[in-house]
């Protein structure tokens, strides 16, 4: 994460990879300009360099807001927390949002995990709200006595 | 079965005209009388609910005569997240009639607009849809569609799943102007091979060109994250909440998809359209057209940028009920007046008659959606595993006369023959050399031979499917991604295919592609919502079909020469 505050954007910065390429990185921290077909040639980028960094999904969330579309927003902060979950793992929080997959203690560990190890409280706003809805419509799987899940 | 004799009854004497249509294609179609309360009508339905909100403490109490305790999760889904708090009651207790008023007015704004149907109800915007007639909804489509400038999307599959089909005539879609385009398989296992064919095919065809594979979520977000594909649409809404549950989904795991593709990267809609819910036996009694407008409140309130409808693969349903392609239309329009991009159907076989398919794609192609169909074929039909497209390759010369005759931008253009031949050779090459590159079961000369002239998966030398098939498998497992292409395009002299395609990977980086209704253009700029909206105005505004594209698509198979009679010109 840059130490300096995010420019604030408008709607004429868009598109960024043409109008603000400057603003734009990999997660590891390259540049975009970076991103050459030497650079392919050479071995130096891997598909991890092919990644959108947090900190862009955030500018898309700004420009998101700046056209007046709070939702589209909201979804790009969450996407900007999910950068950091492994897609293993991104994957099977989905499977555990599904309709009697997970119990509420799963739902609120799930939760839990999204808030404290990947710093994702958007996300985890997210879950809780599912699982209280769930709870009122007999989504929740139910507890098994003996499991150890 | 029985055999007891039939009492003889000479059968009527039928007129010979009435024989005549008996035996016209538009009778083979199916068609079924209204039952409402099993939701087997369009939109005009005394089951569904009267309009109605209520906002207490910040919160949406009451929405379309429930309250908060008996909402079921679409309400509560929609309560949440869709509907503007602030404004919802004052939105929704404007008279229909000037909201309808508001839609076809060239005088109000798209923007005018969005301040009122971000504050509308479900059964509200119904109430307003419904006062409009089709030419009304075109009318209010061509002001409210968020994109400009009109595109189309493209099938590109194989019978075969054959791979080397796939890239020649995803090369042809993509010269011949789908901005998307979308391939599934036969044979699932064959994905891998087949989403590289559509990627290095699209990027010869034209360079920006987005690709698609539709399979189950996780293979597809999969292929998505390695950068093999671009883009994702197959991820389905339902709007009830029984179906949405026989779907193994609900809107909160839906919304953790949208951030999951968001969070790679990658462009993504979801789908959802009418005759779903009846189709898969549970439409709570309500109307196709009112559940598919939940459907469209619960994909703004996911903030998925936008939706893929028009019925897609139910269009049967609607399409056998009165009203039914006027209630498409409608679900069309609700999309884009809920601020989202639609790829506005037109993407499955659904009559026999040609002139019938033809007059279902009027209320999009004429006012112009974001993408027109959703999955024109771009193949021959029994090539396109999508279980047939409402139009395919032989209809690309009438498609393109139908632009030129009324001046709309479907999106495509002819192209001459030797630019196919060459764009489909090319593809069928660059693909060997990828192939080549990862070790992949080799191309032959007689394939690229085939190929280059080939119409259907029948004119290709039969694959070896098993080599094949473990070749797929050893994409996945050996992590191949959309960097190992853009290599082996390289070290094979395919360089112009290779920065295409890094191109397109870059985006990813950039986040561009997903904003509302983004494409690539030719020369590889973001073209979305933001910067590209739609300012229709009236007359002489907004997109306009005019200067170097008009003259493209003046062009056509066979035009005679003005100066010379005898010769045609193109």
């Amino acid at each position: 994460m840059s130490a300096s505050p995010p420019p604030e954007l408008t709607t004429a910065d868009y598109p960024l990879s043409i109008n603000r390429p400057e603003l734009l990185h990999t997660p590891s921290g390259k540049p975009i300009t970076a991103l050459t077909m030497d650079a392919v040639v050479s071995g130096e980028l891997s598909a991890e360099d092919l990644r959108i960094a947090p900190e862009t999904l955030q500018l898309q969330a700004q420009l998101a807001d700046a056209s007046n579309r709070p939702q589209l927003a909201a979804n790009f902060r969450r996407a900007a927390e999910m950068t950091a979950i492994p897609d293993d793992e991104v994957l099977a929080m989905y499977n555990a949002l599904r309709p009697r997959a997970s119990t509420a203690a799963q739902l609120a560990e799930l939760a839990a995990r999204l808030e404290g190890t990947y710093g994702a409280p958007v996300c985890a706003a997210l879950v809780r709200e599912a699982a209280e809805v769930y709870a009122r419509r007999d989504l929740l799987a139910r507890p098994v006595a003996d499991s150890d899940q | 079965m029985t055999t007891a004799p039939r009492p003889t009854t000479a059968a009527p004497r039928q007129s010979l005209r009435t024989e005549i249509l008996e035996a016209r294609p538009v009778n083979l179609d199916g068609f079924v009388e209204e039952w409402p309360e099993k939701g087997l009508v369009a939109m005009e339905s005394e089951f569904d609910p009267a309009p109605s909100v209520r906002v207490e403490g910040g919160q949406i109490v009451e929405l379309d005569g429930r309250s908060r305790d008996d909402f079921d999760f679409m309400d509560t889904f929609i309560a949440n997240h869709a509907i503007d708090v602030e404004s919802a009651e004052r939105c929704t207790a404007m008279p229909s009639a000037q909201i309808a008023r508001m839609l076809i007015d060239p005088g109000v704004s798209r923007d005018e607009v969005l301040a009122v149907s971000r504050g509308l109800t479900p059964a509200k915007v119904l109430d307003v849809v419904k006062l409009m007639n089709v030419v009304e909804i075109m009318q209010g489509m061509q002001k409210m569609r968020a994109r400009r400038t009109p595109a189309n999307q493209g099938h590109s599959t194989s019978a075969r799943d054959n791979p080397i089909q796939v890239a020649a005539d995803a090369a042809e879609g993509a010269l011949r102007g789908f901005a998307e385009l979308e391939t599934t398989l036969g044979v699932l296992r064959y994905a891998p091979m087949v989403a590289i064919a559509l990627q290095v095919g699209a990027q010869v065809g034209r360079g920006g060109v987005l690709t698609q594979c539709a399979l189950e979520e996780a293979t597809e977000l999969e292929l998505g994250m390695r950068g093999i594909t671009a883009y994702a649409e197959t991820i389905s809404i339902y709007g009830t909440e029984s179906v949405f549950i026989d779907g193994d989904d609900t809107p909160w795991s839906k919304s953790f998809l949208a951030a999951a593709y968001a969070s790679r990267g990658i462009k993504m809609r979801f789908t959802s359209g009418t005759g779903s819910e009846v189709q898969m036996g549970n439409a709570e009694g309500k109307s196709m057209l009112y559940l598919e407008i939940r459907c469209i409140l619960m994909a703004k309130g996911a903030g998925v940028q936008g939706l893929q409808n028009g019925s897609i693969s139910c269009i049967g349903v609607p399409g056998a009920v009165p009203g039914g392609l006027r209630a498409v239309a409608a679900e069309n329009l609700v999309a884009s007046m809920v601020d989202l991009e639609c790829a506005s159907g037109n993407d499955q076989s659904f009559s026999h008659s040609a002139m019938r398919r033809t007059a279902r794609a009027m209320p999009q192609m004429l006012p112009g959606t974001d993408f027109v169909c959703s999955g024109y074929s771009s193949v021959p039909n029994a090539d396109n595993m999508f279980a047939g497209s409402n139009f395919d390759t032989e209809d690309f010369d009438d498609w393109n006369t139908i632009q030129r005759d009324f001046q709309v931008d479907g999106g495509l253009r002819h192209v001459r023959e030797d630019e196919i031949l060459a764009a489909r050779n090319k593809a069928a090459r660059a693909l060997q050399a990828v192939f080549a590159h990862l070790e992949l079961p080799p191309i032959t000369e007689d394939e690229i031979e085939a190929a280059t002239y080939a119409n259907s998966s029948n004119d290709y030398p039969l694959r070896d499917v098993l080599a094949d098939l473990k070749g797929a498998q050893s994409v996945m497992d050996r992590g191949i991604t959309g960097l190992d292409l853009v290599k082996g395009l390289e070290s094979a002299g395919f360089h112009d295919v290779a920065e295409n395609l890094l191109t397109v990977l870059r985006q990813r980086v950039s986040g561009d592609l997903l904003q509302t209704s983004a494409v690539l253009t030719g020369d590889f700029t973001p073209l979305s919502a933001i910067n590209d909206p739609n300012d229709y105005a009236g007359p002489g505004t907004g997109y306009r079909l005019q200067g170097e594209r008009w003259e493209q698509l003046k062009k056509l198979r066979h035009v005679t020469s003005s100066t010379n009679p005898e010769t045609e010109v193109g």
